[in-house]
């Protein structure tokens, strides 16, 4: 049934049932000849530390598979412990149940079995055709690989530049706006307010985006129906007065 | 032929895989409608019969293929190894794993009811599965799924191509003979 587990350091146990080598009691146990109820797996299990502590030695494999063998005979005592009297019928359930299980994973085999053959038919048809596999020329690749190493230096040397903090860039030439829309809003209002009017060369200041600012604070002004604003031509200077005033003027 | 269906003809001629249709436009500066086109145009210039290639549509992509009448000349010439056959244990694991992509060794192995370890990593050095990342389950397991070179080797242009798993289902007479076969089994090894 079980074949019985080589064990190197042949750890000999001595219990009130059994009395010899422990890969026996095992095999004897799986073959049920010895009654698990009988076995003290605690005394087993403090045997085999006795007897590392003794040899000195720790073998990884010996111990994993002694681990192995103690875990099953714990499982299959537990299992023992909960079979108590008056679960057969449950069993038989459990088994009919379990057949169906096997059932439906036997179906679902099959089903992915039969998609494997026809997987096997779409290979026989297409995974012999022949394409072209090799890569292109090197000169004609995006990327030429770098062939020769490198020394890590190199990278650093590469990095650093990418670390250093960069100049401020010189934005000296670049004029600094002295007027904002809102203050030359507020400039214009009052002018248009204490004088009824003026005209736009009259209030511009020098500056070119200076006056480009008045320009707009103008539109404002005039787009909001603070002020009405008339010109003769095109470039020629504009007259700006306050709405009624314009009214009654024409 | 047009001008658009030369350029691309160029290309799929150097090209080592398959070239998708997204990256033909960018090559050619066109938009993907027209290099659809222009593709239709290609492989009806192309079609079975008229050159030693043809233009098939696989793995996402366009590509160059000899015409299957030219295969033996041209494994003469080269001396073109074979592609080694897959056993059936490789086909069932990869099978499992285009259709339940993606998923982990434990999935591939409950269905087929052996452990799949060795399976999993001959398709992987085959290049036909490859890891996906981690499942977000207990115990973080690889996800693996199929690769574009599986798609070449089985001939489709997505994974969305392979008929529906439930083409493969086994019917009503099917499941009975496997429950017949699974009561039999049961009863010789009680007896």
């Amino acid at each position: 049934m079980t074949p019985a587990p080589a064990y190197p350091s042949g750890l000999n146990v001595d219990l009130d049932v059994f009395s010899g080598p422990f890969d026996l009691l095992v095999t004897l146990v799986l073959r049920e000849e010895i009654d698990l109820w009988e076995v003290s797996v605690s005394r087993l299990i403090a045997d085999y530390v006795v007897e590392l502590a003794d040899a000195g030695e720790f073998d990884l494999e010996t111990t994993s598979q002694f681990l192995v063998h103690v875990a099953t005979l714990l499982e299959m005592k537990s299992r023992l412990l909960l079979a108590l009297p008056g679960w057969e019928d449950e069993e038989e359930l459990e088994a009919e149940e379990a057949g169906e299980e096997l059932l439906a994973a036997l179906v679902r085999y099959t089903q992915f079995r039969r998609a494997a053959d026809a997987l096997a038919e779409r290979w026989a048809s297409h995974a012999k055709r022949i394409a072209r596999r090799a890569a292109l020329p090197q000169r004609y690749c995006r990327r030429h690989t770098v062939e020769r190493r490198l020394p890590a230096s190199a990278l650093a040397s590469a990095m650093a530049p990418l670390l250093r903090e960069p100049k401020a860039p010189d934005a000296s030439h670049i004029t600094s706006v002295a007027v904002t829309l809102v203050e030359e809003l507020r400039r214009l209002r009052d002018l248009l307010s204490r004088d009824g009017g003026f005209t736009f060369l009259g209030v511009a200041p020098r500056g070119r985006l200076e006056r480009a600012v008045t320009f707009f604070a103008l539109l404002e002004l005039h787009n909001r129906g603070e002020a009405r604003l008339q010109q003769k031509r095109a470039f020629d200077d504009i007259v700006v007065t306050l709405p009624d005033a314009a009214a009654a003027g024409g | 032929m047009d001008d658009l269906t030369r350029r691309i003809e160029a290309i799929l001629h150097l090209a080592p895989r398959p070239v998708t249709p997204a990256v033909l436009a960018t090559a050619c500066c066109a938009d993907e409608e027209s290099v659809l086109t222009a593709v239709s145009e290609l492989t009806g210039e192309f079609a079975e019969g008229r050159h030693g290639l043809e233009v098939r549509e696989v793995a996402g992509g366009f590509q160059f293929v000899v015409a299957r009448e030219c295969e033996d000349a041209v494994t003469a010439f080269a001396g073109a190894r074979e592609i080694d056959d897959l056993s059936p244990a490789l086909l069932e694991t990869v099978a499992v794993v285009a259709y339940l992509q993606p998923t982990t060794r434990a999935e591939v192995a409950r269905v087929r009811g052996v452990s799949s370890e060795w399976a999993l990593a001959a398709l992987e050095e085959r290049g036909l599965v490859e890891e996906r990342g981690r499942a977000d389950t207990p115990g973080a397991p690889l996800l693996y799924g199929t690769t574009g070179r599986f798609l070449e080797l089985f001939g489709l242009a997505d994974v969305g191509g392979l008929p529906p798993l439930d083409d493969f289902a086994p019917g009503r007479d099917d499941v009975e003979e496997l429950r017949a076969r699974l009561l039999a089994n049961a009863e010789r090894r009680t007896q």
